[in-house]
């Protein structure tokens, strides 16, 4: 259906979210916790936008990643009102992650006015939950967001490590400010205060996955059976490829 | 995750409680409730049991026990001083009924004495606000309490006043 | 047998066994009252004993009625009730220490229904609190009880349920204040099966527990809400969910829930219609965000209780993403009202925007606490004054606050506003569950914003940067106010903060946290001021900003202080001039608030002391 994005008419799938419109249309909205893979959170609140619904007299911030459009609305996506918004995010996110760089450049982008450093756990951790989504998507959902209000974290229950972790990683790759530690020396993974005995690749030798990554892949499909990372797979299948031509 | 092997021995009661429910998400908080109540806290074990039960992930019904104020993860003690921190009690001053707790009993809020015996906790407003300020010991209700009532109360219960 | 039974000669004790009343004692009354007359079968009247839920007048319990006579007796004890039973049951002769005294006319008022408390109330939503024993399906049903519903499936078709509820302009009364009606049309007209109705029986907001005494008192008339809401709706499950601390509220809901399937009042083919609905008890599991509908929803479907943008509304995609209608337990508990009476008798009562009546609670510095239920469009001076008796010992009304964590603190100058929805709004606070909570000028505006920012930095459901951070930042700032560390710049950090929350935050929660610190800078600013730049606490409150010591020219040595003192820490002689041992003092302010001489003052703290 029609709809008016920053005061052009675009054309949007009924359903889809803002966010979704605008990375389409290349139109920029800021974001933390949203990724492809997962869709949106709602959970950072960067990606708000003014919305005006017909009907309605005045416009209302509503979440770019979450809001469903179904009816011909007018977006805007800049304006001093959002950029306030997006500046006392930036403002409140960099207490917990300020020395990242991602951090330090969007506190300089936006102008902020420093509020004191406070301590959290992972250090420098935001909460924006994309680890949580890798893990149920990659993995076994050995972490998940414990706790509540202002003590909110990412955890291993107890703290220890968990029997689900399968140490694949996902989560510290995803993480957008490096909040998970993640040693690597020769073929020991140490990740969310478990060791992992890494397997190399029978090519190249890289170490490439941990022995319960590669189970718990057997378990799920037949992928991956080969003992084979990633690049020399795709170099297995090129040449059987060229094989068929 | 760690278990202690002691916690075995009560494989087959977290069982029945458990199973008492369909094994499906909508009935963990009703599962949890049956073992906290049971238990004063949630058993490792059972944690574990629980999320094997309901088919969720053990990280999941950690979240749980973790988010809501119901559960314990660690054992409470066997009298817990309740004091309620409702905005009627609270200015009628129950924070200082809670520091005289602190003091006489030598635990912080949210804490519980090294011998398992008591425990010190706010609770959200009771409901009981005109005879506030309020404390539950065990369900006991206790109303208009002074200051100089808590050590009162504590000696009901078998404790002793630290030396202040 | 009820208090209204034509058979005027059976007498029915009436003893209320609220949650106030019981930790009085009440229980102890009620079962000494059973003893009594059981062992006793050759006194000639055996009254019909009854515990009853909440009365309200919870500052006057525990609370015994009598009837037909309509006599009601105050802080009874056990050791009364042989009294009770042989003056006045048998005998016919009143006890006049246990009457009610007006304290201005000093008039001795035999029934409650005579005294300023009751006399201004139009009870709706209490109607049968105190009135019935909740433990009796009968007693309910002889109050008109479940009359709506079978009116309603004998006589009416769903949608004209839902017409009825929007000409009598019924709006939730849990806090959001939406038209009833329209909710109920709109989860008609979505699509999806089967179709939920909840019953939000939450209840958070710390100084309100109307809907405590609703759940634990009159339990069926949630339950014939909730059946005449899912009729309307086409709705065939229903679910109650009750807040973990309300045990007896849990214990009396199953009970009625058990005692309404056996009389066919739920499940199968409800009194032999072709209707069909059931409702389950879940128990919440402590945590103040649940009262949010989408958290309340998660909570049930096993998940921690964090809400989700509403974008799309629960009566389109709500439990289990199908279409849910979720009130309020007051909200239910009107609805049986409307449709037996009809609307335009409820729409008669109220404001034009706030049609009925609201429950509100009445607590802190009040002479009368308890539930009150008036209609809206009442003033906060005629609640507090002549229902509430005025502040307590005649102190300085400071503020009221209302709408608990969500909302904000209204000033002296705005007594006269009369409550409703909108009006509240625009004073910027908000009718929320309806808790009145009453200050004096022995609170601490300051203090007060603090206590609410910490309350719901432990609710929060942390989910979203603008709340989670945003009360983080706010409570930081705020205590360090309180605890002489405050800057003014302070000040305007917490306003832009609190816009912020109010805009992007992703639940009610968020969003309406800002409000008791946005109220109290409005209306009480200066004390800010005076805790940051003169380092004291007008109030009295803030331990770290206040010292007391007593005026020996105003101290008469009535040793009252001393006797409250809890360490011991103000010596004299009696009728000398008493001092306070400062090394001792823990600066709690009790000796400040008992003393009837105005003798024992403030001072700022001196910050060389250690």
């Amino acid at each position: 259906m029609k709809i008016r994005l920053n005061g052009q008419e675009r054309e949007a799938r009924a359903g889809e979210s803002i966010l979704d419109l605008c990375r389409r249309e290349n139109v920029p909205v800021p974001t933390f916790c949203y990724h492809q893979a997962f869709g949106g959170q709602g959970a950072c609140r960067m990606c708000m936008v003014e919305v005006k619904e017909e009907g309605q007299k005045q416009a209302r911030l509503v979440a770019a990643c979450t809001y469903p459009l179904n009816t011909p609305v007018e977006i805007t996506t800049e304006s001093e009102h959002i950029q306030r918004v997006r500046r006392t995010i930036v403002m409140l996110l960099a207490r917990r992650a300020g020395s990242h760089p991602l951090m330090k450049e969007m506190a300089e982008h936006y102008d902020v006015s420093p509020l004191s450093a406070i301590t959290v756990q992972p250090p420098n951790c935001i909460l924006c939950g994309l680890c949580i989504h890798a893990c149920e998507e990659m993995g076994k959902s050995a972490i998940w967001s414990m706790f509540r209000g202002v003590d909110k974290r990412i955890a291993t229950p107890y703290d220890e490590a968990s029997d689900d972790c399968i140490g694949c990683a996902a989560c510290a790759r995803v993480c957008p400010t490096q909040a998970i530690s993640l040693e690597e020396k020769d073929a020991v993974r140490i990740i969310w205060n478990k060791q992992f005995e890494m397997i190399a690749c029978k090519r190249c030798g890289k170490y490439y996955a941990t022995q319960e990554e590669l189970e718990y892949l057997k378990e799920r499909s037949a992928y991956g059976q080969d003992n084979l990372c990633e690049s020399c797979r795709k170099k297995n299948l090129a040449i059987n490829m060229k094989n068929f031509s | 995750m760690q278990i202690a092997l002691e916690e075995y021995e009560h494989t087959d009661d977290y069982r029945a409680l458990i199973e008492n429910y369909p094994g499906q998400p909508q009935h963990l908080l009703a599962i949890m409730q049956d073992v906290q109540k049971q238990y004063n806290y949630l058993p490792r074990l059972a944690i574990s049991m629980i999320a094997e039960h309901v088919g969720m992930p053990v990280s999941r019904v950690y979240a749980m026990a973790s988010f809501y104020k119901a559960f314990s993860l660690v054992p409470k003690g066997r009298y817990v001083f309740r004091v309620c921190d409702g905005t009627a009690c609270h200015i009628k001053n129950s924070e200082v009924l809670l520091d005289q707790l602190q003091q006489s009993l030598g635990i912080g809020t949210g804490q519980t004495t090294a011998d398992g015996m008591f425990s010190v906790e706010t609770v959200n407003c009771l409901g009981a606000c005109a005879l506030a300020p309020v404390m539950v010991v065990n369900g006991k209700v206790y109303g208009k309490v002074t200051p100089g009532d808590v050590g009162k109360i504590i000696k009901e219960y078998g404790g002793q006043e630290h030396d202040s | 047998m009820t208090a209204n039974s034509d058979d005027h000669h059976r007498k029915t004790v009436l003893v209320c066994c609220g949650t106030g009343c019981t930790a009085n004692g009440a229980r102890d009354v009620f079962h000494a009252f059973q003893t009594k007359l059981k062992d006793h079968p050759e006194i000639d009247v055996q009254p019909v004993i009854k515990a009853t839920g909440c009365n309200g007048w919870c500052e006057k319990g525990p609370l015994v009625r009598i009837m037909p006579e309509d006599i009601t007796y105050c802080s009874v004890a056990a050791k009364d009730v042989d009294e009770i039973v042989e003056k006045t049951l048998l005998e016919k002769v009143l006890i006049k220490r246990l009457l009610y005294r007006d304290p201005i006319s000093k008039e001795q008022l035999t029934s409650h229904h005579m005294t300023d408390f009751y006399r201004k109330q139009h009870k709706i939503a209490l109607r049968n609190i105190g009135e019935i024993d909740p433990g009796q399906i009968d007693d309910y049903i002889e109050r008109r009880g479940y009359q709506a519903l079978t009116k309603a499936l004998q006589q009416m078709q769903g949608q004209e349920l839902i017409d009825t509820v929007k000409a009598a302009g019924l709006r939730g009364r849990g806090g959001g204040g939406f038209p009833t009606g329209r909710k109920w049309q709109a989860c008609r007209d979505a699509q999806g099966e089967p179709k939920y109705i909840i019953c939000n029986g939450d209840e958070g907001d710390p100084g309100a527990f109307m809907d405590r005494s609703i759940m634990e008192g009159d339990p069926h008339t949630v339950i014939e809400g909730m059946i005449l809401g899912a009729y309307a709706v086409g709705a065939s499950r229903g679910y109650i969910y009750v807040r973990d601390e309300y045990d007896l509220a849990v214990q009396n809901l199953g009970q009625a829930i058990k005692d309404a399937r056996a009389r066919g009042i739920l499940g199968e083919k409800i009194l032999g219609s072709e209707f069909s609905f059931d409702i389950e008890l879940v128990r919440g599991g402590g945590a103040f965000v649940c009262g949010e509908e989408t958290a309340l929803m998660a909570s049930i479907e096993g998940r921690t209780g964090e809400p989700r943008d509403k974008y799309v509304f629960p009566t389109e995609k709500g439990l289990w993403g199908k279409p849910t209608v979720i009130n309020n337990v007051e909200t239910w508990a009107n609805v049986p009202v409307i449709i037996l009476d009809g609307a335009e008798k409820f729409a008669a009562v109220g404001t034009e925007s706030s049609k009925g009546t609201k429950v509100f609670s009445l607590v802190g510095k009040v002479v009368n606490t308890g539930l009150v239920e008036v209609p809206m469009g009442t003033t906060l001076r005629e609640i507090i004054y002549e229902i509430g008796g005025g502040v307590l010992k005649k102190r300085a009304f400071k503020a009221v606050q209302t709408g608990g964590p969500s909302g904000g603190c209204i000033p002296a100058s705005l007594l006269d506003l009369p409550i409703d929805f909108d009006s509240l709004a625009a004073a910027g606070s908000m009718m929320g569950s309806g808790g009145l909570i009453v200050m004096d000028d022995h609170t601490c505006m300051v203090e007060v914003a603090r206590y609410y920012v910490n309350f719901l930095a432990g609710e929060s459901c942390g989910k979203c940067t603008p709340c989670r951070e945003g009360i983080r930042a706010l409570l930081e700032i705020l205590t360090g106010i309180c605890s002489g560390q405050g800057r003014m710049e302070d000040l305007q950090v917490m306003e832009d903060i609190c816009l912020t929350m109010q805009e992007a935050s992703l639940c009610a929660l968020g969003r309406t946290a800002p409000n008791p610190v946005l109220s109290t800078l409005r209306y009480f600013r200066d004390e800010y001021v005076e805790h940051i730049e003169n380092q004291f606490c007008p109030a009295g409150v803030c331990r770290d900003l206040t010292t007391f010591y007593i005026d020996p020219e105003k101290c008469t040595g009535c040793t009252l202080c001393a006797k409250h003192c809890s360490v011991n820490g103000i010596k004299g002689e009696k009728k000398q001039p008493h001092v306070i041992d400062e090394s001792l003092c823990i600066r709690c302010g009790e000796c400040y608030r008992v003393c009837t001489f105005d003798a024992i003052k403030l001072a700022r703290r001196d910050r060389n002391e250690n």
